[in-house]
């Protein structure tokens, strides 16, 4: 194999142009390529809070910065933005929040439910601080909003790319933790708003009353394979290989309701 | 035709028989009330303090999401709402330093100076329309019914929002003559419902709903007409509560003047949300058989 | 980091077949799968399992003689983090009915079920509570849920298949079983799966599926699954408690060989500290971080084998480590994204794999180490991959096509994650295609363990990516999220029964890992390193070199 393969995480022999960066106010010079979170490494931090995924989707790494003489506060996941010159930046590993506990069995669903959890909805004065601090660019005054006026269905749409980072909280003039609320609206949303899988209940029962039973035995008895003794590739083995190449696959255009030609250990 | 649409959050919820029945009654007159695509609560209360700019923040941003979206009006049907929305709307256009500070804050939206005009429905009527339009659109005209309109404090003052004059109001009763009932008048038309004490002092607020009651009945209504859900809840829903061990007072239906509309034009009574309303009031029209020929 | 001028020329070539490539596409002609026998040699020759260099055999422990990564090796080969004789075991700092190691979709689900047995739990994990290779899952979960088109029948002939038929079939057999009610459950639990408007399921394909079966969330189906299984696990503070950043260390066990909890390090204050449990649920996930071969991973940071190397020292067996996923589609450029996953999903809705001269040379459905085979054949030997700025070589995955046949803002809408990252970039994903490479990304193998999740060892559950068998060789996609809620569920369920009616107490113990400590030395086999890893060390040398006085235990300071 060539070297292509061989790509490490580490940042390798840099040849790319220096940038000062402010770690919490302290000047290092990084290379101009990095993510925020390489740079920090680069710097000699070792993460143990503020890194999880390293991937954009867990929210361990919300981070704040400013531009010298500008005085928005910008945000970004430091392991998605790209360093910018004199940038002074601090992560937020943890930011104190409030979540209810609910009783997710005995909920039913209403909006008047989430309204009880999370009475400080109502203190919202749409600032919309939130929404400008947010990673993400989730709408979250709007899904705020929409909460208030009992729109579930759409609060779940517009908040559902949160990582739960917690920006949000950290700036809401009403204290609330605008993530979990949503949280809780989004359970909401899938099991009660949503509309309804019969079919994947209707699967659920036939597995349970054994309607597949014999002809996945049928299968079971036919082996596997131990990699590491040829004895094993049997003609029980061949049966199963012959088996796996004769199975009729779905076309890739196929509508929802296409059926393979034949019957074989499906539902009647 | 297409109008700005403002619901607020009650309208939403609660008070979905006061949006409903004017959804598609002005679809029945040809107007489609279009939802802005984006807005919040419109802050309810109206701050007293002179500089506190903070409760500004949620009107006016309604007020931008209805001008980004092109619209020179937006038509709202709550009275606090209403009101909220307008008085926002005034600072906007008459307080240039206020507004700077405004825009200035909410510097990811466009600014605004207070293009847009906030209407209630009942002016939208008025002006749009025409009394003699909307006689002429009526199918059932609630004749025989002594309607009180209840104007409550939020619609008529302060004078500069009001959707009439605070001394001598006379939309809602061009209203009811409009759509064939007969006009009660009655001197609590304008006292306040007690609305948000209801939580501080609910014994305030008793007094004062019993007083509307009253003033009401003695002046023969068979209903009361409202414009506001927190005026209903007090007036209406803890009506069986407030008038308890009174026994000069009887039941007083209420409803929303949307759903008085809606009657009138003829729609069927699932446009109505009835469910939303008291026992007295769904009584009351199955007594008069009412939505009689829908 | 917009594609440069050089990259935009090539994407020239990608416009040019495209048309055509569309064309045959909806008539329903494929490029043509690789015969079992041809997908045998190409793995033969290009996946780098085979690399003989890149692994050896493991001098100690129940698996001796087994070859497998040098990198795993070196840490089954290391001794404890911590002398076993300087932790006092009679002086317990939590003591709980089931504890459940690592915060993932499996651990997670696991805490569940066993709270609904009665049980109290403690979940240990190494960050915080889903920052977890659940969390990062993009394209589905597999489940036959549609019964006039798929039945766990097809599901398992394709599992046996996708693992070259080396899976244990009693272990698939559960897998594909249980998955429609994995289903059910998660949907109860409120989880927010894509759905068309009558409420079916949405499904597509996926490599080495013979019906659509992948079921989604939008394309963060993990994170979808993590939240909600999470946020459940937060209603009952009561009963679950979670310990984060405090990954276990070692696995104690009684003087009856019974499991009886870990040794958890914080890695805030350093200190190590107890717990005794009646029972434990090993779900530590997988192992990226090691970076097999100097491979890039998908994985989160502490995806570092952990668990695998503990439970080994204890005496579990491993099984099917010699074979190590790698995802067909990393991101190759640009380079911030380096490694980043693009989600099967892309292929399973048809996007094609071209060349630098933009012609198919591969099925895009074909098996994940199959692709990934052809992908590094494509560059390495045949030369034709596309070359980045920064001198390595990438496939074109070419997503604008799925936008020209379902119609424009496709792609955006059902990839919206991945739209957005690229968007950062520069880089409009429905409308120029992306470079892929292929990037370390799910550890196939693991410890060995039976479908009701007990080992050999009483006491101690398996759950999720640290186990093997269940996929054999090689896993496919979707099939890891439904493993997870699978075994983690059964995990849970039989750890937290076992808990409160079949639990022995006994004296706790460590002395399996001075044991395994003696091994090593008796092995001469180099005695400094130490495990489990925790996390990985990215500290540079310029930095190394001035830190005059640092201390190193493994890879942490
Ligand atoms: C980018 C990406 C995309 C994927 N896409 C899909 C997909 O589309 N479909 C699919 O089926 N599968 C997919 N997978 C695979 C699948 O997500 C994982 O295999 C699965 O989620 C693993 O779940 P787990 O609970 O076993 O491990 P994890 O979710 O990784 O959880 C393990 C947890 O244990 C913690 N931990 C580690 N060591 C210790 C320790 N010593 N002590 C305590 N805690 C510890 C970890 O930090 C982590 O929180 C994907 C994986 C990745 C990385
Ligand atoms: S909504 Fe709040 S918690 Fe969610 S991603 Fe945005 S800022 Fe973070
Ligand atoms: S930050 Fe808080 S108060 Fe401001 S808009 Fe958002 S939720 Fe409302
Ligand atoms: S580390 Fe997970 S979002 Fe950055």
């Amino acid at each position: 194999m060539s070297d292509t393969a061989v790509v490490t995480e580490e940042v390798q022999e840099v040849k790319a142009e220096m940038v000062p960066v402010y770690i919490m106010g302290k000047r290092y010079d990084v290379p101009n390529s990095l993510t925020i979170m390489k740079a920090m490494e680069y710097a000699g931090y070792q993460y143990i809070r503020g890194a999880g995924c390293r991937g954009g989707v867990c929210g361990a790494c919300a981070t704040v910065y400013r531009l010298p003489g500008d005085y928005h506060i910008r945000v970004g996941l430091a392991c998605q933005t790209v360093v910018e010159p004199n940038m002074y930046l601090t992560q937020i590993p943890f930011f104190p929040a409030n979540r209810a506990v609910y009783d997710w069995e005995n909920i039913k669903g209403e909006a008047e439910e989430v309204f009880q959890a999370y009475p400080e909805l109502f203190r919202c004065l749409a600032c919309n601080a939130c929404t400008k601090v947010c990673p993400m660019d989730v709408p979250v005054m709007d899904y705020v909003a929409a909460i208030k006026r009992g729109d579930l269905e759409k609060a779940a749409e517009l908040s559902f790319d949160c990582i739960q980072c917690g920006l949000c909280a950290t700036r809401c003039m009403a204290e609330m933790a605008q993530y979990h609320i949503a949280q809780m609206v989004r359970r909401i949303n899938g099991k009660f708003i949503a509309p309804h899988s019969e079919h994947c209940h209707k699967q659920v029962e036939a597995i349970k009353s054994g309607y597949y039973t014999d002809k996945i035995k049928e299968v079971m008895e036919l082996g596997t394979v131990d990699p590491f003794d040829d004895s094993t590739k049997t003609d029980k083995i061949d049966k199963l290989i012959e088996l796996y190449k004769a199975r009729e696959t779905e076309p890739h255009t196929a509508v929802e309701d296409w059926k393979p030609e034949s019957d074989f250990a499906l539902l009647k | 035709m297409k109008i700005g649409y403002y619901p607020g959050c009650t309208l939403k919820t609660k008070a979905k028989n006061l949006e409903d029945a004017a959804i598609k009654s002005m679809a029945a007159l040809g107007y489609e009330m279009v939802e802005l695509d984006r807005w919040n609560c419109c802050g309810a209360v109206y701050s007293l303090a002179d500089d506190d700019l903070v409760h500004f923040l949620a009107p006016v941003r309604d007020l931008i999401r209805a001008h980004d979206q092109g619209f020179d009006k937006v038509v709202t049907l709550c009275s606090m709402c209403y009101n909220t929305l307008a008085r926002a709307n005034l600072l906007m256009r008459d307080d240039e330093v206020k507004r700077d500070a405004l825009n200035d804050f909410m510097e990811e939206e466009n600014d605004y100076k207070g293009e847009v005009e906030v209407v209630h429905l009942l002016n939208f009527i008025r002006d749009e329309i025409g009394w003699d339009k909307l006689r002429d659109a009526v199918k059932v005209p609630l004749e025989g019914l002594n309607f009180a309109p209840y104007y409550g404090c939020t619609l008529t003052r302060p004078e500069e929002v009001g959707i009439d004059s605070p001394k001598d109001p006379v939309v809602f009763q061009a209203f009811i003559e409009a759509i064939g009932g007969n006009i009660v008048d009655f001197p609590a038309s304008q006292t306040c419902c007690g609305s948000y004490q209801i939580i501080s002092n609910p014994e305030a607020a008793k007094a004062t709903t019993l007083e509307i009651l009253t003033s009401a009945s003695d002046a023969k209504a068979d209903a009361l007409v409202l414009s506001c859900p927190l005026c209903e809840y007090n007036i209406g829903r803890r009506q069986d509560e407030i008038i308890k061990g009174n026994d000069k007072l009887e039941n007083l239906p209420t409803f929303y003047f949307t759903q008085l509309l809606a009657i009138a034009l003829g729609l069927p009574i699932e446009d109505l949300k009835l469910e939303l309303n008291t026992n007295s009031t769904k009584a009351f029209l199955e007594q008069k058989g009412l939505p009689a020929l829908a | 980091m917009p594609y440069p001028d050089s990259l935009k020329q090539l994407i020239k070539k990608v416009e040019e077949t495209r048309p055509e490539r569309i064309v045959k596409k909806k008539a329903g002609e494929e490029f043509p799968a690789l015969s079992l026998d041809d997908r045998g040699k190409v793995l033969q020759a290009f996946h780098p399992d085979v690399k003989e260099e890149g692994r050896r055999a493991i001098e100690i422990g129940p698996n001796k003689g087994y070859r497998i990564a040098n990198e795993m090796v070196d840490l089954l080969e290391a001794k404890s983090r911590v002398n076993p004789e300087d932790v006092d075991l009679s002086n317990v700092d939590y003591e709980t009915d089931v504890l459940v190691i690592g915060g993932g979709g499996a651990g997670t689900a696991a805490a569940l079920l066993a709270q609904e047995q009665g049980a109290k739990v403690i979940i240990a994990t190494k960050l915080r509570h889903g920052d977890a290779n659940t969390m990062m899952a993009e394209g589905g979960i597999q489940a036959a849920t549609k019964g006039w088109k798929d039945s766990p029948y097809y599901h398992y002939l394709d599992v046996m298949g996708g693992g070259h038929f080396t899976n244990k079939p009693e272990l698939v057999e559960t897998l594909t079983n249980e998955a429609p009610d994995v289903i059910r459950w998660l949907l109860e639990m409120g989880c927010n799966f894509s759905k068309y408007p009558d409420g079916i399921l949405k499904t597509m394909h996926g490599g080495g599926t013979s019906r659509k079966r992948m079921h989604y969330a939008a394309d963060i189906t993990g994170a979808e699954m993590m939240r909600t299984v999470r946020d459940e696990s937060r209603n009952r503070p009561d009963d679950i408690t979670v310990i984060e950043f405090s990954p276990a260390v070692e696995l104690i066990l009684n003087d009856k060989g019974h499991c009886a909890g870990a040794v958890l390090y914080n890695m805030e204050t350093a200190e190590y500290v107890v717990v005794k449990a009646k029972s434990v649920v090993m779900a530590t996930g997988g192992s990226g971080r090691l970076h097999v071969q100097n491979f890039m991973t998908t994985n989160h940071y502490g995806a570092t084998g952990d668990g695998i190397v503990i439970a080994y020292r204890a005496g579990v067996p491993i099984c099917f480590l010699h074979t190590i996923q790698y995802h067909p589609t990393g991101v190759i450029f640009p380079e911030q994204a380096e490694g980043i996953l693009i989600t099967e999903k892309f292929r399973g809705a048809g996007a094609n794999l071209v060349n630098v001269e933009g012609n198919q040379f591969v099925f895009e459905r074909e098996p994940r180490d199959i692709e990934a085979a052809c992908i590094i054949k494509e560059c390495v030997n045949v030369n034709k991959g596309v070359p980045t700025p920064s001198g390595k070589f990438g496939i074109w995955l070419d997503s604008p096509m799925l936008d020209a046949m379902f119609g424009e803002g496709y792609v955006k809408k059902e990839f919206p994650g991945k739209h957005i990252l690229f968007s950062r970039f520069g880089i409009d994903i429905g409308l120029e295609p992306m470079l892929i490479y292929p990037t370390l990304h799910y550890q196939n193998g693991g410890l060995e363990f039976q479908a009701d999740s007990t080992t050999k060892i009483p006491g101690l559950f398996i759950a999720g990516e640290v186990g093997g068998g269940t996929h054999g060789e090689n896993r496919l996609m979707g099939n890891s999220l439904l493993d997870i809620m699978v075994y983690g569920r059964i995990s849970g369920e039989n750890a937290g029964k076992y808990a409160l009616n079949g639990a022995q107490d006994g004296d706790l113990s460590l002395e399996h890992v001075a044991k395994y400590n003696a091994e090593i030395e008796a092995a001469d086999i180099d005695g400094s390193r130490i495990a489990p890893m925790l996390l990985p060390d990215y500290t540079l040398e310029h930095v190394k070199e001035k830190q005059l006085t640092a201390n190193y235990e493994g890879t942490m300071r």
